[in-house]
């Protein structure tokens, strides 16, 4: 059985080798990319760059594929699994481990190595000493504050939390002005939300998943369980809980007093309530200011391509500083990967964008590798446990520990 | 007084069947920069601002027409094949009649996620990838179709076949000129079923194609589905929208069902 | 004789050719898998005989998947069977609106199941139109809404579901009310049946094979529950099902051979409830 098996996917795989784009004699190339930006804000300006790169690249087509947020990745994982991958993909960050430790991706070091220094966020792009994929827009998470409900709870008008118990203390006054006035909007247990809302407050207490070595797992620790708890203490007496989205819902309505998110919600603001008066600051930790959480969109190229080098150079021509600014500018995004774009008076001039760039610089990644999948399953779950199922939190944290650690011995 | 009742009881329960359709449309109607506030819903401020949006600017008629074209032409298919199946199963005893019987059975018992990669694989071998043969050919008999023209046919008596045949008549005679028309009811509800299935399927051409020549219109509206945010107003827009055809469908065919089979049909 | 044979198969054949040439593989494939180590984009994979059944049976995350499904099951179909047949009734016979009230009762089948999700997400949601409407009814929702709730978010989704299937489940006993011959009724009165009695003796037994074809399509879709749980929940808050189980494992945690198995397990049940009707339904038909 297994031999039929292993036959017919060998059969397969020929047939498909045959039918694949291939480097046509005459120095031509079809590139196809896949990418995730639908939105009429920023399709057609992701249309313009490719029909540019075409015009300077006569000898060079892109094709695009529109994939959507809430299935791409199942397509992603099929064309890779089945050795049909187009040239370039656009991957999420917690993404890319999955597939550059299966060695479906380019080994892009000798090419980007130079670069290093010029973009932000690295982390998820390596795997084994190695670089598979290029940092191209990113999003940190900031703290948003309703400044009307700060001066309705007897605050000064340019109130700001500046540590841990400053924070409780204000989001408690702005819960306590009605009923249905709240004052931290707190994630339910919503996968892939919930950790990375978590995490900020877990690193900015010290707290580490794993040992210095990764010979063990410090997720139990003393900081773990004292951020635990003051989450916790946080969530409970001062909070809306609800998903993501409803919780900006909220937010935008003016109920909501603090909570955190990223630059989309700038753009909601923009689009659906311009006038809620807001303040945007970086997330204060015991002192100010402490860590956030950072992921984005990154480029890599598939390692059966053969027109890699001219899914390089495309690479390198999307994520150029000016083609970020571009694309920053359309999709009203405040955090590019290139720093030279950073620099930029757009980030400057548009409000809370700074916000956002100071943010970056102290957001942090967690250390992706292939278990990320379940250990990121193992954290929400415990989260969920404590938060919203009354379990013991130093028991969770605890159990938590050696799942992660089991993971590590297999 | 009863009739009375009777209709009150009837608007209750459409009311409760229609009221979160009526708040998709409502939403639609909503102008952008609304939001989303609940309280809206009973707010006079009304645009078709959206509509307009949808037809004028993007491909969401490309997207329409390629669903249209796609669903007739299955539908169509299906009318034909399931119904010719579904009678072979039910009336002939030929080899290996049950193995194919259970074969429909077993497709459908096989979580779609779990055969979608090989699938996937096999259009691709095939050369159909992103292409309306990707749509079309692999479901041109869909087994819910075929178990349910089986099922019909099963109720149906055989004498008036059997009368037939003893007459001469051809077995292709017998199943067009005799069968089909007593499984008018039948056929109906397999139009309305296969059409609708098909207008609102997601994974499959989601993932057997990928340019926006083919694409479909589930798969156009799930673009509206943002990283971290839904626009609601085209979300909901586009949904309505796609309501009509199979609405439309679904009055056209289900006369079919009323007028049924004439009572004197199938005299036992 | 012979030809009759080779006229049937000739008829099968559309089915025979699709089966063959689209659906065999990917059974096949999916069902040896289902018996190796096979990780989506490793190299290679060991075979390993029925461990993944074993381990599946000591998972606690598939076993409580698998009783999400069977609640789900169990609470779904008899009430949109019963609901069904009802509507049917409600609206089979002539009088006027009939079809406003049957498109209307038809409605919600028609609109995709990803944005009747999305509509009942918010409708579920604290401050949803559903929630308001319970507590003017009295009652205490769970703080955080429907969905945000281990004890209400399964039950929320089941009752989605029913408001959305039985449209379509009405119509299909619309068009088995229509193949019984109206003499028999007529027959039944002038014998002096009552309506009750009619329908008890008549309707009843004579809807029986489109009742099984009911029961069965709802059994196998229902066991599949997947979109309404990726949509609103992501198996969160006690809402995995055995697909939801299937979709994770496989697709996000790449361990496909693990997700096969647990896919013939699923298939497996199915089939024995599948099959109770069939033989339920043929023993019932014979009394």
């Amino acid at each position: 059985m297994k031999h039929i098996l292993s036959f017919s996917t060998v059969a397969l795989a020929l047939l498909l080798s045959c039918t694949g784009g291939e480097q046509r004699s005459d120095g031509q190339a079809t590139l196809d990319w896949w990418q995730f930006w639908t939105d009429p804000a920023i399709k057609p300006t992701i249309e313009q760059m490719v029909a540019d790169f075409e015009s300077q690249n006569p000898n060079i087509t892109v094709n695009i594929t529109d994939l959507t947020w809430a299935n791409g990745h199942e397509k992603i994982v099929m064309a890779f699994s089945s050795n049909t991958a187009p040239d370039i993909v656009e991957l999420g960050s917690d993404w890319i481990p999955e597939f550059s430790s299966a060695g479906k991706l380019a080994n892009l070091t000798a090419d980007l190595l130079a670069d290093t220094s010029q973009f932000y966020a690295w982390t998820p792009a390596v795997y084994d000493s190695a670089l598979y994929a290029m940092p191209w827009i990113l999003g940190t998470r900031v703290m948003f504050i309703n400044k009307n409900l700060v001066k309705r709870a007897g605050y000064d008008d340019n109130y700001i939390p500046l540590n841990w118990s400053q924070l409780k203390e204000l989001c408690y006054k702005i819960d306590s002005l009605g009923k249905d006035i709240y004052g931290f909007g707190a994630n339910a247990a919503e996968k892939h939300r919930l950790y990375k809302k978590f995490l900020p407050f877990f690193w900015s207490n010290k707290a580490k998943i794993m040992s210095e070595d990764g010979s063990f797992s410090t997720f139990a620790s003393d900081r773990a369980y004292a951020a635990l708890k003051y989450y916790k203490e946080l969530c409970d007496s001062t909070s809306m809980v609800d998903t993501q989205r409803r919780l900006e819902d909220a937010f935008l309505d003016g109920k909501v007093g603090v909570i955190i998110s990223g630059d989309w919600l700038l753009k909601r603001i923009h689009n659906e309530n311009p006038d809620i008066d807001i303040v945007t600051t970086l997330i204060p930790g015991p002192k100010y200011p402490g860590p956030s959480f950072v992921g984005g969109e990154y480029l890599a190229v598939s390692e059966q391509s053969k027109q890699k080098a001219a899914a390089l150079k495309f690479i390198r021509y999307v994520t150029s500083p000016e083609n970020q600014l571009r694309f920053c500018k359309a999709n009203f995004s405040a955090n590019p990967s290139s720093k030279e774009a950073a620099k930029d008076s757009f980030f400057v001039e548009t409000p809370h964008f700074q916000t956002f760039v100071k943010q970056l610089a102290l957001s942090r990644i967690p250390e992706i590798d292939e278990h990320w999948v379940y250990i990121e399953d193992i954290i929400e779950n415990a989260l969920e446990k404590a938060l919203y199922q009354n379990a013991p939190p130093a028991q969770t944290l605890y159990e938590a520990k050696l799942e992660i650690e089991k993971l590590y011995a297999e | 007084m009863v009739k009375l009742l009777k209709y009150a009881a009837l608007t209750i329960i459409l009311a409760v069947m229609v009221f979160p359709l009526l708040w998709m449309f409502r939403v639609s109607l909503m102008p952008p920069t609304g939001g989303l506030s609940l309280g809206a819903f009973f707010t006079p401020i009304f645009t078709l601002g959206i509509y307009y949006d949808i037809f004028t600017s993007g491909n969401m008629l490309r997207y329409f027409f390629n669903s249209a074209l796609i669903g007739v032409i299955v539908t169509a298919g299906n009318i034909l094949f399931c119904f010719m199946v579904g009678y072979a199963l039910s009336r002939y005893r030929f080899i290996g009649r049950s193995f194919w019987f259970y074969s429909l059975v077993f497709v459908l018992m096989i979580p779609a996620h779990i055969i979608i990669i090989p699938l996937y694989m096999t259009i691709h071998h095939l050369g159909l990838y992103d292409t309306y043969g990707a749509l079309i050919l692999p479901f041109l008999v869909n087994p819910i179709g075929v178990f349910l023209v089986k099922q019909y046919i099963d109720s149906l008596p055989s004498a008036v076949e059997e009368a037939a045949r003893m007459d001469g008549a051809g077995e292709l005679r017998i199943l067009i000129g005799i069968v089909m028309p007593l499984c008018k009811p039948a056929l109906a509800v397999l139009a309305i079923q296969v059409f609708l299935t098909n207008w609102n399927s997601f994974l499959f051409p989601f993932i057997l194609t990928s340019s926006e020549a083919v694409r479909t219109l589930p798969v156009g509206l799930a673009l509206y589905q943002g990283h971290q945010a839904i626009d609601w107003p085209h979300l909901m827009a586009g949904s309505s929208l796609a309501v009509i055809p199979v609405l439309l469908i679904f009055l056209f065919f289900q006369q079919h069902i009323v007028s049924g089979i004439t009572a004197g049909a199938i005299k036992q | 004789m012979t030809t009759r044979k080779f006229t049937g198969l000739l008829f099968a054949s559309p089915w025979i050719a699709s089966f063959l040439l689209f659906w065999l593989f990917p059974l096949l494939y999916s069902l040896v898998l289902g018996f190796t180590d096979y990780r989506l984009m490793a190299p290679d994979y060991q075979w390993v005989g029925l461990d993944n059944f074993t381990a599946l049976f000591s998972d606690q995350a598939f076993l409580s998947s698998l009783f999400h499904t069977f609640i789900f099951v169990l609470g779904t179909i008899p009430v949109t069977t019963v609901v069904a047949l009802a509507l049917a009734l409600l609206v089979e016979r002539q009088f006027p609106g009939r079809t406003v009230f049957r498109s209307g009762f038809f409605m919600p089948s028609i609109t995709s199941m990803i944005v009747i999700a999305l509509v009942f997400t918010n409708l579920y949601s604290r401050g949803g139109y559903i929630y308001l409407l319970a507590e003017m009814l009295g009652l205490t929702p769970p703080e955080n809404g429907f969905l945000l709730s281990n004890s209400t978010a399964l039950i929320s989704i089941m009752a989605m579901d029913v408001w959305m299937s039985v449209g379509y489940y009405m119509l299909l006993f619309l068009a088995g009310l229509k193949s019984i011959p109206m003499e028999l009724y007529e027959a039944a009165e002038v014998a002096g049946a009552g309506t009750w009695r009619k329908f008890r003796s008549i309707t009843i037994p004579l809807l029986k094979p489109v009742a099984l074809f009911i029961l069965v399509i709802n059994t196998i879709k229902s066991f599949q529950v997947f979109v309404e749980i990726f949509v609103m929940t992501k198996g969160k808050y006690g809402t995995s099902t055995a697909v939801y189980f299937i979709y994770e494992t496989g697709l996000n945690r790449f361990e496909f051979g693990y997700a096969s198995a647990a896919a013939y397990v699923l298939f497996i049940i199915i089939a024995i409830f599948s099959l109770a009707q069939f033989r339920l339904f043929r023993q019932r038909s014979v009394w």
